[in-house]
């Protein structure tokens, strides 16, 4: 859950998906700037943090990106248990990945908390020649499971900024506005209905 | 050819001041080969397939044990498994075989120890099968399989276009009552089987390696693959026998063949012992110690590495952490690039610490080399390891610990030419190298200028000490003439050969062994509180070997506190 202090935000994130769609490429992306064309397999998870500075709050990130392979699936509740805010994240090359995106988003409704801020993200963008998945599949699914939709690119960087950028602005909104420790429930869900589509 | 003096007088009674290898050496006893080797087939009964005639003889020579052939000559032995029965369909042979005997020297057979940087990583030849000529040409083969016959992992090729080869191996080994084949010979080929519940491992071989060796790296395999797994995969074939393994090993290639390599240049691969950084007494006592205090906060072991060399380690009480699992975690960790990029929490399995169940291994790279592996039964223990990571860190840094270990890393270890030539080390006196803590940071004499003379005193190559008790060893460093990868490379497989022969239930177990072949002079002597192995210049002296041999136990003994690791098993005192 996300934690207040004055305007400090601290919150945990957590990227699902299936292998080799580009989860720690986002990350890296957004973290360090970096693209590499091979990039390989995460073990198990790996840990960063990023600070992002909004008008109304810093928001401290802890970023789970875990590993897509079958071998860590039963183990991902470890890494998104607290978590304020997931990224699912599919390769709009692969069906197959959609597909896993889906059963991630299931999985999160059935385990998750009712507040958690969900975006699906379609990733390699850039490769629009060997698209499989269309796009307004990704944000038909999308609206109707509450999930905020972007279509990415690690590679190119775009919207790769403006996802956790939109990430730190629902979790300032989410969070109450003083730390006096009340929550508001009735308003987060109502965002959480909200759909928010850049892509277009 | 073999040189062995037979023994008349009866073998010294070992005691645990070790006896002067001269009076061992009266007593040499190293077998004639031809029974050596003759004791091993025995022992391995179950044989199938037909031993191919003159095959056998050959390898009962030992000089050609230890010169392993490394450029295969044209036509593919025959065998009932299809492995290399049948050519290829591809034509231009010539010219492809051509290609093939570089290709197979710079990656198929892997680089050198100590530029390990050359050897690329991951699988190679991912579009051959067992169609291809390039593929029946590999000299080493391993493969993992379901009892049902799907692939698991294949060194060379795609596993799924191997469904076909891998039946037949299946075939092979169900055809032996009981699961109980073992080694199959082929004219040059040895087909090693190692059955482990559902899981079978193959290798096929024409390294000429021996048997144990082979199988003691299906072993390793095999461990490496509950590593990442746990046994607990048993049960998915429980539930279903046609079970298809290799989505769970998905992005794991890359471990596996960097364990195959490290059979090529890591000594800790036959040995069943690890290596420790060189570092003065008291820094390794420093990291030891802030190491323990994390340990007993919950944390089951606390290890610090440089690659493939200790710097420290500490388990909780109790705990003891078996050198082969070591081998495969830092094998596990080291080979994913994934690790280097961000602090990491993953599950992991030591196979002997308790192969049902996974551990948490919280991983962080210090420096380039330099990594710490704190392991903990809880799942919910990352950010208190993360809190336990960044006191050590800072331990670390403030008593210069990390700026040694570099300093070592740059060094090297043990250097045959640096022998002092008294038998009895003068007082006070240390080997450059190994004294660096003590001389001014940046002198230059530090820094040797590399391979400069032929070896060391009396033809000395190389040498590996390997202490009983701590479960640890040390290795020289090359120097010339054995420069090469491929020189060294082909040392390692003297050396295991060495192994298994004093090790061979069959025979041994011998304490001293002395061979002469083209190659090399290899000695080998074995005590209750070491084993000791030598190289030395083919044209060597005996007697001036053996006294150096005991030179050089004399002076691993004399450095002990800085080359290896003291108190970290519960035999150690």
């Amino acid at each position: 859950m996300a934690r207040t202090s004055n305007k400090n935000i601290q919150a945990k994130l957590v990227l699902l998906g299936d292998m080799g769609t580009g989860k720690t490429s986002l990350v890296l992306r957004f973290v360090k700037g970096q693209f590499f064309d091979f990039q390989e397999s995460t073990i198990g998870a790996a840990f960063f943090t990023q600070v992002l500075s909004l008008n109304e709050a810093t928001i401290k990130f802890d970023i789970w990106d875990t590993a897509g392979q079958e071998r860590y699936h039963s183990l991902a509740p470890m890494y998104y248990r607290g978590a304020a805010a997931a990224v699912v994240v599919y390769d709009i090359t692969s069906m197959e990945s959609f597909v896993r995106a889906r059963k991630w988003v299931q999985e999160l409704q059935r385990q998750g908390n009712p507040n958690l801020i969900m975006f699906l993200a379609a990733n390699k963008a850039d490769l629009e020649e060997k698209r499989k998945v269309a796009i307004e599949d990704g944000e038909q699914y999308a609206k109707e499971n509450g999930l905020f939709f972007l279509e990415t690119s690690a590679k190119t960087a775009q919207n790769v900024n403006e996802l956790f950028y939109e990430i730190a602005k629902k979790l300032v909104k989410a969070s109450p506005s003083r730390p006096t420790g009340m929550k508001l429930h009735g308003r987060q869900q109502e965002t959480r209905r909200g759909l928010l589509c850049c892509s277009g | 050819m073999l040189s062995s003096d037979s023994g008349e007088d009866p073998m010294p009674n070992p005691g645990s001041n070790p006896i002067p290898i001269e009076d061992q050496f009266s007593c040499i006893v190293m077998s004639d080969n031809c029974e050596a080797s003759a004791t091993r087939n025995g022992s391995l009964g179950n044989h199938v397939g037909g031993e191919i005639e003159g095959a056998e003889d050959k390898r009962r020579e030992w000089g050609r044990t230890n010169s392993v052939v490394e450029v295969e000559e044209g036509t593919p032995s025959p065998s009932s498994s299809g492995y290399a029965g049948e050519r290829g369909s591809s034509g231009s042979d010539e010219d492809e075989i051509q290609e093939l005997t570089i290709d197979g020297y710079v990656d198929a057979d892997g680089g050198p120890p100590d530029s390990q940087a050359t050897w690329l990583p991951g699988k190679r030849h991912v579009d051959e099968d067992d169609a291809s000529i390039s593929w029946r040409k590999r000299k080493k083969h391993f493969f993992m399989l379901s009892h049902s016959g799907k692939p698991i992992y294949s060194r060379y090729g795609d596993e799924h276009k191997l469904a076909g080869f891998s039946a037949t191996l299946q075939a092979i080994i169900s055809f032996v009552e009981g699961d109980r084949v073992k080694l199959v010979r082929a004219g040059k080929h040895q087909v090693v089987f190692l059955v482990k519940g559902p899981i079978y491992l193959v290798c096929i071989s024409c390294t000429e390696e021996p048997y144990e060796s082979l199988r003691s790296q299906l072993e390793l395999i095999y461990g490496q693959m509950l590593l990442i797994l746990t046994k607990s995969v048993n049960r998915c074939f429980e539930r279903n026998p046609k079970f298809d393994m290799t989505p769970l090993l998905g992005g794991t290639d890359i471990v596996f063949s960097s364990l195959i390599h490290s059979f090529n240049w890591n000594p800790a691969t036959f040995l069943h012992a690890y290596t420790c950084l060189p570092l003065a007494y008291a820094t390794r006592q420093a990291a030891g110690a802030i190491l323990q205090d994390v340990a007993d906060s919950g944390v089951l072991f606390a290890i610090l590495m440089c690659k493939h060399k200790v710097v420290s380690l500490v388990g909780a009480q109790k705990a003891s952490l078996h050198p082969d699992d070591m081998l495969l975690l830092a094998n596990f960790v080291m080979s994913s690039e994934s690790f280097k990029t961000s602090e990491s929490f993953s599950p992991i399995c030591l196979p002997r610490y308790n192969p049902m169940a996974f551990l948490y291994a919280y991983v962080h790279y210090l420096d380039v080399e330099t990594y710490l592996m704190l392991l903990t039964t809880s799942s919910d223990a990352f950010y208190h390891l993360k809190d336990c990571r960044i006191r050590i860190e800072m331990v670390l840094l403030k008593s210069n610990v990390l700026s040694e270990a570099q300093r070592s890393m740059l060094d090297g270890g043990m250097r045959v030419e640096d022998l002092p030539n008294d038998s009895v080390p003068r007082s006070g006196y240390v080997s450059p190298h190994m004294s660096h803590s003590r001389l001014p940071t940046d002198s230059p004499e530090r820094f040797r200028e590399s391979y400069g003379g032929t070896g060391g005193p009396a033809g000395l190559w190389h040498f590996i000490y390997r202490s009983i008790y701590l479960d640890q060893y040390v290795s020289s460093e090359f120097s010339s003439p054995i420069n090469s990868s491929r020189q060294q490379k082909r040392l390692y497989r003297a050396y295991q050969n060495l192994y298994s022969s004093m090790h061979d239930k069959g025979i041994g177990p011998h304490r001293t062994q002395f061979r002469r072949d083209e190659n090399y002079v290899l000695l080998c002597w074995v005590t209750p509180d070491f084993e000791f192995y030598a190289a030395f210049d083919p044209l060597a002296d005996k007697a001036l070997a053996i006294k150096t041999c005991n030179r050089v136990t004399e002076w691993v003994k004399y450095v002990e506190n800085e080359i290896f690791l003291q108190g970290a098993t519960p035999f150690s005192w």
